[in-house]
């Protein structure tokens, strides 16, 4: 009779963790759809030039990613040994590389729509996967999976992977052999970064 | 070149391969590539062909072929990949995706016309590939050394031993073929390039995208491919497990 009644002492105390966790399941998936429904409909907006373009996108962008998380992420284990001054510089590069590769793409894909198919529990970190198809007019759909994260009580997006290749630890493993080519200094990475930026802008 | 230095010169080569190989690794696998000045070169080569062969068929393909039509010539090929598959999730042990395999093979190949349609799909078998190079991986021999292999790009040491098994032992191929050999047949000749416009037709996106945001496309490239194997020899969905970034 007691150990009922705990049982549904411990339901009843659980339930509005639960409903918090459905919740913010719900919340993921749909910060998804919205956010990529967005960034379509606004960047693809008539009458914008490139210029406005790139900036709308600018701000989405850093509204829906945690670039600064992703950023050092991605230079892993070499974020340690830069100093404070190539750490910065490597934060404003990295930004505006993955605006301008991400925004070009956009911008050549209007008509293009999301589809969210599957949310999932999240994890320790309290990560969850929101598996998307992007469906463009004209060419097979592509299956992503997004990595959604709360941080500081907002979703935001810190990794996408597709087909199984996760693009946060493809360009880590990249700028790790960017620097190790360069004999282990991260002004090699800087000096490719720099090179990158200006040429892609 | 005379027979005997050309096979001094092979012996030197396929020593220092195994002198590379026999190093330790270091202490960050994602960078072990002991051949990567080889690899780096053969990369360089086929990007070459890519650019001025496989591609600009990929793109023609795709601007004069309705996408319906494409997509029935991938269902196709993907049917006649599925007896291979169903060998290879034997041999893996999995006898409920080898189950699926020969159901998706039935279906389609008769209600689907020889592969075609995919009512398969609607009843709710998925397609999925399996190759000898997974089953080695399952098994568990490792996918170290990278290598570049000319024409067909990023692999290692273990999947290109795959595929040679695969190009012999394939059910379909065997049937056009008349046996275990590798004699030259339309059939075999025309499924592979069928395949490989196929598949880069629908990777035309990924593949410039990736190299549009790169600083370094081969390193880009390397981590892909070790990502999309481990992928596919786990067989895992990415909900099945998140495992943890950013610890």
């Amino acid at each position: 009779m007691r150990r009922r009644r705990l049982l549904s002492v411990l339901v009843v105390a659980s339930a509005p963790l639960l409903g918090a966790t459905a919740r913010a399941q719900q919340d993921a998936g749909g910060f998804v759809r919205g956010l990529a429904q967005r960034a379509i409909d606004e960047v693809n907006a008539p009458g914008n030039t490139d210029e406005q373009r790139l900036g709308r996108f600018r701000t989405l962008f850093r509204e829906g990613f945690d670039v600064p998380l992703i950023a050092r992420f991605v230079l892993g284990r070499y974020w340690r040994v830069a100093s404070e001054a190539q750490r910065d510089e490597y934060l404003r590069l990295f930004d505006e590389l993955v605006v301008q590769t991400y925004a070009r793409r956009f911008g050549e894909f209007p008509g293009a729509r999301i589809n969210v198919l599957t949310v999932s529990r999240p994890n320790e970190d309290g990560d969850q996967i929101v598996g998307v198809e992007g469906q463009l007019p004209g060419k097979a759909p592509v299956r992503m999976d997004v990595r959604v994260r709360p941080v500081d009580g907002a979703l935001k997006i810190i990794d996408i992977a597709i087909e199984g290749v996760s693009m946060a630890i493809t360009q880590r493993d990249e700028f790790a052999a960017v620097i190790q080519r360069g004999g282990g200094e991260v002004e090699a990475l800087l000096v490719n970064l720099r090179q990158k930026v200006g040429a892609v802008r | 070149m005379t027979l005997p230095s050309v096979r001094a010169a092979l012996g030197a080569l396929g020593l220092a391969f195994l002198a590379a190989c026999t190093t330790a690794e270091p202490s960050d696998p994602a960078q072990y590539d002991p051949i990567e000045g080889f690899n780096r070169y053969v990369f360089e080569v086929n990007r070459f062909g890519d650019e001025f062969f496989l591609k600009p068929v990929a793109v023609i393909y795709r601007g004069t072929t309705p996408e319906i039509a494409r997509e029935s010539v991938h269902n196709a090929l993907g049917n006649l990949r599925l007896p291979w598959t169903f060998i290879n999730d034997a041999l893996q042990g999995n006898l409920n995706r080898a189950g699926d395999a020969a159901i998706r093979f039935g279906v389609n190949s008769t209600v689907g016309f020889l592969g075609f349609f995919d009512p398969a799909k609607d009843m709710g078998y998925v397609q999925h590939d399996e190759d000898f190079g997974q089953t080695l991986g399952v098994w568990g021999l490792g996918d170290a050394p990278y290598l570049v292999l000319p024409l067909v790009g990023p692999s290692n040491l273990r999947d290109g031993g795959g595929l040679v098994v695969d190009q012999f032992l394939d059910p379909v191929n065997l049937v056009a073929r008349g046996g275990i050999n590798l004699d030259g047949n339309w059939f075999t000749f025309t499924r592979g390039g069928l395949s490989a416009v196929d598949q880069r037709e629908r990777a035309l996106e990924a593949i410039s995208e990736l190299e549009r945001g790169s600083v370094d496309f081969y390193a880009s490239a390397r981590s892909a491919y070790r990502q999309r194997r481990v992928r596919d020899i786990l067989n895992t969905a990415p909900d099945d497990q998140i495992p943890g970034l950013f610890r």
